[in-house]
């Protein structure tokens, strides 16, 4: 039985483990090896503001600390654990944490570790990157070093900031503009000269575009960068190098967090019930549940969302269908009301990201218990709301807020400019943001760099080029297209 | 799967960062302190209290979508994290030492002299070793590294970075060590009203807490007067409260007669600090100038902070007639004169008084 006290020893939760994992493998989890440690205050949110274990150190790392730090001392919030998805897994658990807590922690990441060895989007486990974040860190001290840490760590924002242009997924394909082709004209011989003109024109394009440079346009543009910069120094490329692979380690975990959190809420809440938990344990497993899964007035909870979310599966496959109207009805006619909803959840957790996820199982009923939308509790959410709210999340989770932007050209007029365009959909680039960027990007390519984008001037939407020519001044933003 | 003690992680990584993140920022550290120093809270609270600074990051530019037209995008619709990057500012934590480090980092005692030997163990330090770190700056050796550098990487040149910052550092060898006494003297006549007395006894608070910190051999004497001066406590100077008139010389004969019979100065440096609000009783004026002048024989320094406090919809009186006045008028090289008008002219004022001297020229002297 477990009771609520504050000391206990690493035996006891060991014993807790092991139970707890039992659990999880007769619910369908099928959690690999987690190293739990439990760390002071210090430790946790050491790995906390660093992100992954023995990471380089940057000052920025040092804000967040401030924070988290500042708001522990101050009883606002603190982190209970922190996962680190690796082989063997590794959980920080914090000391001083009541006993009840720890349980619920341990068993919240064995729902975590499920989704980081069978979710397809983490694809398989990289087992050197530990050993290669250490090296890293290693090699980024000798730069601090030898460059000075002010550079250093300036460089590293930079790259920091163009790593999330890297694409989620290799699926979104860019447009190529076609070769440029000779279009007759009707008449055409009548006028010979007109056409021989019309013909080099088209002849000049032509060569122009097999030029082009690159042939597709880039996405990746760090990428691009690291290859293609202009008198970019080893350790630049070192450094380049290093922030792509820690996207790598993150973009995953940034497009399944709803899912992920979802299912470690999911895994805590089904573990604990089969626990056998004495009345005061009882309570504060309940309250501790209720303050991680409880939805946030005006932001989005991601384990709110995540919850309600696989409850609705759950619900569904049950067979509950009440407020669902015949298209979703429809949807879900395979397995509605036939399905283990357990298992339902487990090939949820087994197969979706965020996006394919809200997509398929946001309902109005979601939407009104994770209050998506900021009404009072109770009252119903009419589906216009709704779908607003649903193509406002999805079109969030596709992109994480990262507006697309692609280079077109890195040998712009004939002068290594780098050439980027915004792919909007309606809105333009922030200009003070975008101006900010450019000069970071400006000073990683070595050349100037241009975006073009969209921004509203006296009511009306009008392109809209950024302008970079150095680093260090300040970037343009022009209504016509630089020549 | 095992559960297990502690991780073999560093401990302090996140401390460190946030180190490094505070030398980033110390300047708007420096300047948060400074406006701040008049806050009375910061020394009720004694020396376990800890002063949050808020700090404004650095915008962390990337490409996002016009914050203008997503904010308000439909009404409101639905949490959409991650769009607004929000306005930047956090709390660094600092407590009393830190704090104390940081605002007393620019600040010395002027024309400190070595005195005679008093004691054999006494050490004093030498600057005489170049190293990495240390208080200050060594240029040639400095310069040297870079060039160094430049001629490793084949080059004729390459930026400077703080890794070629080369600074001077100490050896401590017994020598004759420097010591001191400074004289606090406040006026507590009944013409202070209690924002004139609150003026003084912070500024007397961070003058105290400056000397403790910074010199280990300094002694403190406090001297309260009204028309007449006495020697009191370090409590009594704080709390007590008294009323009459003024004679300002009171004070300045006190602290020359225990500087007389204590301290002789062939062996002391001497400091005088007086605060007042400057209504001295007319005709004593020229006598204090006088008993300034003399002093400044035996002196390092003379303050004096004149506190002008406005009372809310009157017009300032101008200080003609007042003390700083008839001392400005004769002007003796090392009396300092500054004027406060409220809390936040309590820095400059310790900074007028307790300027420091060219680094290097201290070091050429020591």
């Amino acid at each position: 039985v477990i009771t609520a006290r504050s000391t206990y020893t690493a035996a006891d939760l060991q014993a807790i483990e092991d139970l707890c994992v039992g659990h999880a493998r007769e619910l369908g989890l099928g959690p690999p090896e987690i190293l739990f440690h439990l760390v002071p205050a210090e430790t946790v949110y050491s790995v906390a503001c660093r992100q992954v274990p023995g990471r380089y150190s940057h000052a920025d790392f040092g804000v967040a600390y401030e924070r988290m730090k500042a708001a522990y001392d101050r009883g606002e919030g603190r982190i209970y654990e922190v996962i680190f998805n690796a082989e063997p897994a590794h959980a920080y658990l914090l000391e001083g944490n009541s006993f009840v807590a720890q349980t619920l922690v341990i068993a919240h990441c064995l729902g975590h570790g499920d989704v980081f060895r069978h979710n397809p989007y983490f694809g398989p486990t990289d087992k050197d990157f530990p050993a290669r974040v250490r090296s890293a860190a290693a090699r980024i001290d000798r730069y601090y070093a030898r460059h000075g840490r002010r550079a250093v760590e300036d460089f590293i924002s930079a790259c920091q900031a163009f790593a999330l242009h890297a694409p989620l997924d290799r699926l979104g394909r860019s447009y190529t503009p076609p070769e440029p082709e000779f279009k007759p004209l009707p008449y055409d011989e009548l006028f010979p000269e007109e056409q021989a003109r019309r013909w080099a024109d088209v002849e000049r394009a032509r060569e122009e575009w097999r030029r082009r440079f690159p042939t597709q346009p880039e996405r990746d543009i760090l990428a691009f960068v690291a290859e293609h910069g202009h008198g970019l120094d080893d350790w630049q490329r070192d450094v380049i190098s290093i922030v792509r692979a820690e996207h790598a380690y993150f973009a995953p975990q940034a497009r399944t967090k709803v899912l992920n959190e979802g299912i470690a809420v999911w895994a805590h809440q089904h573990i604990l019930q089969e626990l056998e938990l004495d009345s005061d344990a009882f309570l504060e497993a309940q309250a501790l549940n209720a303050q991680v899964a409880c939805p946030h007035a005006g932001d989005l909870n991601p384990y709110n969302l995540g919850i309600e979310l696989l409850r609705e599966i759950e619900a569904i496959a049950r067979g509950e269908l009440d407020g669902l109207d015949e298209c979703e009805r429809e949807r879900f006619a395979a397995w509605a009301g036939t399905t283990d909803p357990r298992r339902k959840v487990i090939e949820v957790a087994h197969s979706y990201d965020d996006v394919s996820m809200l997509r398929e199982f946001l309902t109005p009923r979601v939407c009104e218990r994770a209050r998506l939308r900021d009404r009072p509790a109770g009252e119903r959410v009419t589906r216009e709301e709704f779908e607003r709210v649903r193509d406002a999340l999805v079109a969030h989770h596709l992109t994480l807020g990262v507006p697309v932007v692609e280079i077109v050209a890195g040998d712009g007029r004939g002068r290594g400019e780098l050439w980027l365009e915004h792919r909007h959909e309606g809105i333009g680039l922030d200009e003070e943001y975008a101006k900010g960027a450019l000069r970071m990007l400006c000073g990683l390519w070595g050349k100037p760099a241009i975006v073009r984008s969209i921004a509203e001037q006296g009511g009306t939407t009008r392109p809209v080029w950024y302008i970079a020519e150095t680093p260090d001044s300040p970037a343009q933003m022009k209504f016509s297209e630089p020549s | 799967m095992p559960v297990a003690q502690g991780s073999g992680l560093p401990e302090d990584s996140g401390r460190r960062d946030a180190q490094h993140n505070r030398a980033r920022v110390r300047r708007q550290i420096q300047d948060a302190l400074r406006e701040r120093i008049g806050e009375e809270d910061i020394i009720a609270a004694g020396p376990d209290k800890r002063i949050r600074v808020p700090i404004r990051s650095d915008r962390r530019y990337r490409f996002i979508l016009d914050r203008g037209r997503t904010a308000g995008r439909d009404g409101g619709t639905g949490p959409q994290p991650g769009t607004d990057p929000g306005e930047e500012v956090y709390e660094v934590w600092l407590d009393m030492e830190e704090v104390e480090e940081t605002l007393f980092a620019s600040l010395d005692l002027p024309r400190l002299k070595p005195k005679r030997e008093v004691a054999a163990d006494a050490e004093d330090v030498v600057f005489d070793d170049i190293e990495k770190q240390g208080p200050l700056l060594d240029k040639k050796a400095t310069l040297r590294e870079n060039l160094l550098r430049a001629a490793r990487a084949g080059e004729d040149e390459v930026d400077w970075t703080r890794d070629d910052l080369r600074y001077l550092t100490w050896d401590e060898e017994p020598r004759p060590r420097t010591q001191a006494v400074a004289f606090l003297m406040m006026d507590v006549s009944g013409s202070m009203s209690g924002d004139h007395k609150r003026i003084a006894r912070l500024f007397f608070y961070w003058t105290v807490q400056f000397l403790r910190r910074r010199y280990t051999h300094v002694d403190v004497r406090f001297i309260a007067h009204t028309t007449e001066a006495r020697e009191v406590t370090e409590q009594e100077f704080f709390n007590r409260v008294e009323s009459g008139g003024t004679l300002v010389s009171s004070a300045y004969e006190c602290a020359r007669a225990i500087q007389r019979q204590e301290y002789p100065a062939s062996d002391w440096n001497v400091y005088v600090l007086h605060a007042s609000d400057g209504e001295n009783f007319y005709p004593d004026n020229e006598r204090v100038v006088d008993l300034v002048a003399a002093l400044m024989d035996v002196c390092s320094l003379v303050g004096y902070l004149q506190i002008a406090v406005r009372p809310p919809g009157r017009f300032a009186a101008g200080s003609g007639g007042k003390l700083a006045e008839h001392l400005e008028q004769r002007p003796v090289d090392g009396v300092v004169v500054a004027e406060v008008s409220g809390d936040r002219d309590i820095w400059p004022a310790l900074q007028r008084f307790f300027a420091k001297e060219d680094v290097e020229e201290a070091v050429i002297r020591a």
